[in-house]
């Protein structure tokens, strides 16, 4: 067994694979099918200050290779968050790693959910700022492609909360490198990439759009290619730990982001396709590891051979 | 992951199509109701699961999902020989409730959604009257099965092949305005308007029922609200976004939020 132990600046995990936020939703809903101690660490969907619907129906479509989803961030909101049984409290009796996905429609949004899950951070390894959600009309993606509005809101987290923050960058902007290095100089101790590439689908019979948010997120193994690319990018730009996710299917391609540069990966839309696929991905990790004589996941992190 | 070899992959007429899987754990869990998420094996470029209502277990393990070719993931299903492993979820979602030792079963049924109902079959102690609406008289599924079972079986289809010329809901209207003695339970699946439609008819009648609802499903465990339909709530809209798959696909007909 090659030492799986990964370290993420101020965290450690005892392994380098996650869950993709909005995936796996809090946990609670995998609970039958395996231990979440297994995980590197469970990565919640976001929450807000406020309880939030979300996005009216039809909410994703299936294209070739992958899913367009426009959710829209529907949660229970912070109290709840904290309070209710299928939330924290059940996470924190589960004993997995917790990291908590954050989101708002205003910078004073941010750091209040910040600054409450600071308060009662008993189990939460670390916080992940959202400003790459592209389906919500306030808030998420509009702070992630623009600099002086990502500076203002992720500097104000960052006072907001003594926690590891990881800042999720959205890849629908032009040079990827300039958020990461934003991110870092406001203080964030990762980088999560990518969220999903805004798409569109329209059904030729109806003529209407598959979604009826219009657009939504393209996910699956569709976007590796480029999340593999804007890894690598972000990890010649920053030198803080990168967490790398977009299309990860199985072990393979965990292992392309980590060559690329991540520390570690997040499995998203593959779990749908198989709850299993995050353990399968660890056990495939190890594998490659001990077959190329690895001791340590560290050693294959921006391993990649240019000459 | 819970697997389930095709004993048997048929067509039964027109584009609709029966499958049986081997699954005896899944067999031993299921109530009417529930449903199972398939992974089909030859589906390559697609990677999400195809979620099928129950139609029948039995004892010997064989899992019967009944099904209409209606798009990519249909057609390779269709395709899928015996021999072929599935990886199956489920037993899935909330079941129906079974009807009570002195009630009496209607079913509101349009399409392949009396495959969703068919277990109740063997829960009623009573029999039953199931009313099924369809296009076409080729449409009309499993009504000998029905009839074997002891259900009373009435038709109603849009282009007057067969019964009552018109939709399942008129047949709904004329049960409701019969005088009758018995005690009645509803129960309703099929495409999404009609199960509306029923909802609003049960509800304006002051009577409940419960309704399986086919929806878009991507996790089927209540992961990726992707499924979501809009229940009563305490809210200031007076509704919220349950999901399908977890909280559903039965839900009683009083809890949908019904758009105006």
């Amino acid at each position: 067994m090659a030492d799986l132990t990964t370290k993420l600046g101020p965290v450690t995990l005892k392994n380098p694979v996650m869950t993709a936020s909005g995936t796996f939703g809090y946990g609670f809903e995998y609970k039958d099918y395996y231990d979440l101690r297994k995980l590197g660490a469970v990565v919640v969907k976001g929450i807000a200050p406020f309880p939030s619907h979300g996005n009216p129906t039809p909410r994703v479509a299936e294209v070739t290779s992958g899913m367009l989803n426009a959710i829209g961030l529907q949660g229970p909101g912070v109290d709840k968050f904290l309070t209710g049984d299928e939330y924290m409290p059940f996470l924190r009796a589960s004993g997995a790693d917790v990291i908590v996905n954050i989101w708002g429609k205003t910078i004073e949004d941010y750091c209040e959910v910040a600054a409450r899950l600071d308060a009662d951070c008993a189990g939460i390894t670390a916080l992940e700022i959202n400003i790459s959600c592209p389906n919500i009309k306030e808030g998420g993606v509009a702070f992630g492609t623009d600099l002086n509005l990502a500076a203002k809101v992720l500097s104000s987290v960052r006072k907001a909360t003594s926690l590891p923050l990881i800042t999720k960058l959205s890849p629908n902007v032009t040079n990827i490198a300039d958020f990461a290095r934003c991110a870092v100089d406001c203080g964030s101790d990762m980088i999560s990439l990518i969220n999903t590439i805004t798409g569109m689908a329209i059904d030729i019979k109806t003529r209407r759009p598959k979604i009826a948010n219009l657009t939504g997120g393209l996910s699956g193994p569709a976007i590796k290619p480029i999340a593999i690319r804007m890894v690598y990018q972000v990890a010649q730009a920053v030198k803080v730990p990168i967490i790398g996710m977009g299309g990860i299917m199985n072990a393979d391609d965990a292992i392309e982001f980590m060559l690329a540069g991540a520390s570690a990966v997040a499995v998203g839309t593959a779990i749908f396709a198989d709850p299993y696929a995050p353990l399968k991905v660890i056990d495939g990790i190890n594998d490659y590891l001990e077959q190329h004589n690895c001791k340590s996941v560290a050693e294959i992190i921006g391993a990649l051979r240019l000459s | 992951m819970k697997t389930g070899e095709i004993i048997s992959n048929k067509l039964i007429q027109g584009s609709y199509f029966q499958v049986d899987f081997y699954a005896p754990e899944i067999c031993r869990a299921a109530r009417p109701g529930h449903f199972v998420h398939v992974q089909i094996a030859n589906l390559t470029h697609r990677i999400l699961r195809r979620p099928f209502s129950i139609c029948d277990c039995s004892s010997d393990g064989a899992l019967r999902v009944l099904y209409k070719c209606v798009g990519e993931g249909t057609t390779a299903l269709s395709k899928l020989q015996p021999g072929t492993v599935c990886d199956l979820m489920g037993p899935l979602g909330n079941p129906f409730l079974a009807p009570a030792a002195d009630e009496y079963p209607i079913l509101v049924n349009g399409g392949y959604g009396a495959a969703a109902t068919f277990m109740l079959t063997k829960e009623s102690s009573n029999g039953g009257l199931m009313l099924l609406g369809a296009r076409s008289a080729s449409d009309l599924l499993l009504v000998n099965e029905y009839e074997a079972a002891g259900f009373e079986v009435r038709v109603a289809t849009n282009d007057g092949t067969a019964g009552h010329q018109g939709l399942v809901t008129d047949l709904l209207q004329q049960v409701i305005q019969q005088e009758t003695t018995r005690k009645w339970r509803f129960y309703a699946c099929g495409p999404e308007p009609m199960l509306m439609a029923v909802a609003s008819i049960l509800q304006k009648n002051h009577l409940s029922g419960e309704i399986s609802l086919d929806h878009l499903m991507c996790c089927g465990v209540g992961a990726c609200f992707a499924c979501v339909v809009k229940v009563k709530a305490d809210t200031p809209e007076g509704w919220r976004y349950a999901r399908s798959c977890k909280e559903g696909p039965v839900f009683n007909s009083e809890q949908l939020y019904l758009e105006k």
